[in-house]
C-alpha cells in the first residue's frame, strides 16, 4: 500500500511537470506565427488512413462534405507511423491542423489533460450525436474536464477467425467454452495443423497483447483489466498470474512460428490452412484475397469463467479536434458531418467494409460476417478497446516485450511479470 | 569485365606455387597440363564465387522487382516469398496515381535540385575564401563546420521543427531546402577546401597579375579547376538529399508537399501493407537516383578518394 501511495504521489508530480512543460511550450509557440494563421480557408483533416483503399474512402467523404455547401475541408493523409510520432507536434504547434483521426478513451485523455483538445459538448447535444449509445458517450468524455472531446465514427471487433471450408474439411465446429476450445485445438493438432496462428513477429508484436487482453477480461473481468492498465493493480499480482496459468493450457497449441512472422504472413498461413485459427481484428480481412473473404468466419473468444460478465474487445475509431483551431465553427461542422449516418455509410461503401458504424441508424455492409460481429458487440456486457488504447502507446512496448518473452520462455513467467511491473511503473509514474 | 581483368594477373603470379601443389600427386605427368588445369580451376572457382556473391547481392532487388509485378491477391494467398502466380503493372499505376507518387516525385525534384545548386554554390565560395586567402580564424571555422557534421541530426529534430514554426516557414518546401542546405554546407566546404588547397598558388598569382579580382579568380579560375570535385559532390549530395526522409517529415505535414520518400512510407497502411504497391513505389522512388548514379558513375569513384590524397 505504501508503495502504491508513493507511486501515486510521483505520478502527480510527473503530471504537474508535464503540464508545466506543456504550458511553457504553448507560451513559446504562441509567439509571432500564431497571429499569422490562415483563419478562413478549408478545415484541414489530418488522416493516418494511408492505405490506398482507406485513403480513397476518406477522399470521397471529404468530396461529399464539400459538395453540400458551407464549410470546405481539405484532406491531408500522412503515413500512419509518421502520424503517430508527429501527433504531439501537430497538436502543440501554433497553427495546427484542425481535425485528426485518432482513438477515444485513455489515448485521447492524455491530450485532453493538457488542454489540447477542442471541447465538443455542444455538438454532442445536436441531432447527429444525441442518439449515440451511452457507452460511446462515456468513452468520448474526458475524465479530467468532464467535457466531450471525441467523435466516434466506426469500430471493429476482434474474434477467433477461421476458414469455413477448412473447419468443414477437418470436421470441427466452433467452440463456446474454454474446454471445448482446448478440445478443438487438440483435434487440429492431431491432424498436423498448428491450431492457433499468432503473427507477433516482425513489426507487429502488439498482436500478442490481444491474447492477454482477452484472457484477462475473461478470467478477471473488464473492470479489473482497465484498472490494471491504469496502474491501479500490479502486473505481478496473483490475478495476472492466473491469466498466464490459463494461457499455459493453450500455449502448446500455438504456431511455433507465431512470434517469428508478422500478422500479414500469419494471415496467409491461416488462409493456406497451415494454421487453424487466429485471434485477430477484422482489419486482417484487408490482407486476404477477395475470393477468400466469403470463406472467412469467426467465433467469440471462448468463455472461461461463466461468472465473469462477458466483455468484448471492440476498438473505436474516430476524430478529435485541436483546441487551437482558428476555424472552430467550420471544424464542428465537419465533425457533425462525420457523425452522420450518411458519412459513415459512405466510408463503409468505399473502404473494405469490415468495420461497423457508430451511428445507430447507419447501415453496415450487411455481409454475414459483419452482421455476426455486430451481434457479438451488441450482446456484450462491457467493451474494451485494446491494450494500448486502454492504457497508452508508451505502455504497449512493455507488454510486447513481456509477452514475446513469455511465449519463448514460459517457465520464466515469474521474473517476466516482475520486469513488466517495473517497466510499467516507470511509465505510470511519468 | 573487372573480374577477368583481375583474375589474369592473380593466376599468373600464383602459378608456380600452385603447380607445386598440383604436381604432388602426379609428378611424372606432363608438367604443363596441371598448371593449365589449375589456373582454369581457379578461374572457374573465382567466377563461380563472385557470380554467387553478386547473385546474392542482387536477390533483394530482384525480389522487389518481382513483387512489384504481382497482384495483391496473389501475395495475400501465397505469401511474399512464394513463386509469382500473376503478372501485372497495375501496382505501378496504383503507386503513381492513387499513392500520389507523381506529385511526390515532383516535390523531390523541387527540393533536391535547388538544394544541390545553392549548397554547392555557397560551399564553393566559402571553400574558396578559406583555402585561397589568409583569413583570421579560418582553421577554427573549418573545425566548427566539421564539428557540426559530427553532431547527430536526430538531436536537432525538435529545435528545427519549432524554429521553422516560429519563422513561419513550417510546412513549406523552402523550409526543407533551407534545412538541407544548412546541414549539407559544412561537409561540402570541408571537402572543397581540401581540393582547392591543392590547386597551385601560381595559377592564382598569374590571375592577379592579369588584373583579376577575387570574384573573377573564383568564377573564372578556381571554379573551373574544381569541376571534378563539384561533379562528384553534386552526384553524392543529390542522392543524399533525394533519399532523405527525416527532415522531410520534420518540417512538412501536408501530404501534397511530401517528397517521394515520405510518400513511400505513406503507401503502408495502418494495419495491412500492400507489398506489391510498396515494391512498385520503391522502384519509382529509386529510379532517379539510379539514373544519376549511372550518369555520374565516374565521378562517384572519383568522389571516393577526394579526401584521401591531399
Amino acid at each position: 500500500m505504501t508503495a502504491f501511495n508513493a507511486s501515486r504521489r510521483r505520478f502527480l508530480v510527473g503530471a504537474g511537470a508535464v503540464g508545466t512543460s506543456a504550458l511553457l511550450s504553448s507560451c513559446v509557440t504562441q509567439s509571432p506565427a500564431a497571429s499569422g494563421g490562415n483563419s478562413g480557408g478549408p478545415v484541414t483533416l489530418q488522416s493516418n488512413l494511408s492505405s490506398p483503399q482507406a485513403k480513397t474512402a476518406m477522399q470521397s467523404i471529404v468530396a461529399a462534405f464539400d459538395k453540400r455547401g458551407g464549410a470546405k475541408a481539405q484532406l491531408n493523409t500522412v503515413a500512419s507511423e509518421t502520424f503517430r510520432t508527429q501527433l504531439p507536434t501537430y497538436l502543440t504547434s501554433a497553427n495546427p491542423p484542425d481535425v485528426y483521426t485518432w482513438y477515444p478513451g485513455s489515448v485521447a485523455e492524455s491530450y485532453a489533460k493538457k488542454d489540447l483538445l477542442l471541447g465538443l459538448d455542444d455538438i454532442w447535444a445536436g441531432p447527429e450525436l444525441s442518439g449515440y449509445s451511452d457507452a460511446l458517450k462515456k468513452l468520448c468524455t474526458s475524465a479530467s474536464s468532464g467535457k466531450k472531446v471525441f467523435v466516434p465514427t466506426s469500430y471493429y471487433w476482434w474474434g477467433v477467425f477461421y476458414r469455413k471450408s477448412n473447419f468443414a474439411k477437418w470436421g470441427v465446429k466452433e467452440p463456446k467454452t474454454w474446454d471445448e476450445f482446448l478440445d478443438l485445438c487438440d483435434k487440429l493438432k492431431s491432424k498436423g495443423v498448428a491450431p492457433i496462428g499468432l503473427g507477433a513477429g516482425g513489426d507487429t508484436p502488439w498482436v500478442a497483447s490481444t491474447w492477454f487482453d482477452y484472457l484477462n477480461i475473461r478470467v478477471n473481468g473488464a473492470t479489473y483489466h482497465r484498472e490494471l492498465l491504469a496502474g491501479k493493480h500490479r502486473f505481478d499480482d496473483p490475478e495476472v498470474r492466473k491469466v498466464f496459468d490459463t494461457w499455459d493450457q493453450a500455449r502448446p497449441f500455438f504456431d511455433p512460428n507465431g512470434t517469428a512472422i508478422p500478422f500479414q504472413d500469419a494471415t496467409t498461413a491461416l488462409l493456406q490452412g497451415r494454421t487453424g485459427m487466429m485471434l485477430i481484428g477484422t482489419f486482417f480481412a484487408d490482407a486476404a484475397p477477395k475470393d477468400a473473404l466469403g470463406d472467412l468466419d469467426f467465433f467469440q473468444f471462448p468463455i472461461i469463467d461463466p461468472k465473469v460478465p462477458v466483455a468484448e474487445e471492440a476498438p473505436t475509431d474516430g476524430y478529435f479536434a485541436s483546441a487551437r483551431t482558428k476555424r472552430t465553427d467550420e471544424t464542428k461542422e465537419l465533425l457533425r458531418y462525420l457523425a452522420t449516418a450518411e458519412a459513415q455509410e459512405l466510408y463503409l461503401k468505399s473502404s473494405s467494409g469490415t468495420t461497423l458504424p457508430t451511428h445507430p441508424d447507419a447501415k453496415d455492409t450487411g455481409t454475414p460476417l459483419v452482421i455476426k460481429g455486430r451481434k457479438l458487440i451488441e450482446s456484450a456486457a462491457d467493451v474494451t478497446q485494446f491494450f494500448n488504447r486502454d492504457s497508452s502507446d508508451a505502455l504497449q512496448p512493455t507488454a510486447d516485450t513481456a509477452l514475446v518473452h513469455y511465449l519463448a520462455k514460459p517457465k520464466e513467467i515469474g521474473s517476466i511479470l516482475t520486469t513488466w511491473q517495473r517497466s510499467a511503473q516507470q511509465i505510470w509514474s511519468q | 569485365m573487372t573480374a577477368t581483368r583481375t583474375t589474369a594477373p592473380v593466376s599468373g603470379t600464383d602459378g608456380p606455387a600452385r603447380r607445386a601443389d598440383e604436381a604432388a600427386p602426379a609428378p611424372a605427368a606432363a608438367p604443363r597440363s596441371p598448371l593449365l588445369r589449375g589456373s582454369a580451376l581457379r578461374t572457374t572457382g573465382f567466377h563461380l564465387t563472385a557470380g554467387l556473391l553478386s547473385a546474392l547481392w542482387l536477390l533483394p532487388i530482384v525480389l522487389v522487382l518481382v513483387t512489384s509485378t504481382r497482384t495483391f491477391d496473389d501475395i495475400a494467398a501465397h505469401g511474399v516469398g512464394s513463386w509469382p502466380h500473376s503478372f501485372t503493372f497495375d501496382s505501378f499505376r496504383q503507386a503513381w496515381v492513387d499513392g500520389g507518387q507523381q506529385r511526390a516525385l515532383i516535390n523531390s525534384v523541387l527540393v533536391t535540385v535547388p538544394t544541390v545548386l545553392i549548397s554547392l554554390g555557397l560551399a564553393s565560395m566559402a571553400a574558396f575564401a578559406l583555402s585561397r586567402y589568409d583569413l583570421p580564424f579560418r582553421r577554427v571555422l573549418l573545425l566548427v563546420m566539421l564539428g557540426g557534421n559530427l553532431l547527430p541530426p536526430q538531436i536537432l529534430l525538435i529545435p528545427v521543427s519549432k524554429l521553422s514554426e516560429v519563422l513561419g516557414i513550417y510546412d513549406r518546401l523552402y523550409a526543407l531546402i533551407g534545412v538541407q542546405v544548412g546541414f549539407g554546407v559544412g561537409f561540402y566546404v570541408f571537402v572543397l577546401h581540401g581540393f582547392m588547397r591543392a590547386i597551385p598558388g601560381e595559377i592564382q598569382q598569374a590571375a592577379v597579375i592579369d588584373g583579376a579580382g577575387p570574384w573573377q579568380i573564383y568564377w573564372r579560375v578556381i571554379l573551373p579547376l574544381a569541376r571534378p570535385a563539384l561533379a562528384a559532390l553534386s552526384a553524392l549530395s543529390f542522392t543524399w538529399i533525394f533519399n532523405d526522409l527525416l527532415w522531410a517529415i520534420t518540417v512538412l505535414r501536408t501530404d501534397s508537399r511530401m517528397p517521394v520518400t515520405a510518400s513511400l512510407i505513406g503507401l503502408q497502411g495502418q494495419y495491412v501493407s500492400m507489398w506489391n504497391v510498396i515494391a512498385a513505389g520503391s522502384v519509382i522512388a529509386a529510379a532517379p537516383t539510379v539514373a544519376v548514379f549511372l550518369r555520374f558513375q565516374r565521378h562517384f569513384v572519383a568522389g571516393l578518394n577526394l579526401g584521401a590524397v591531399k
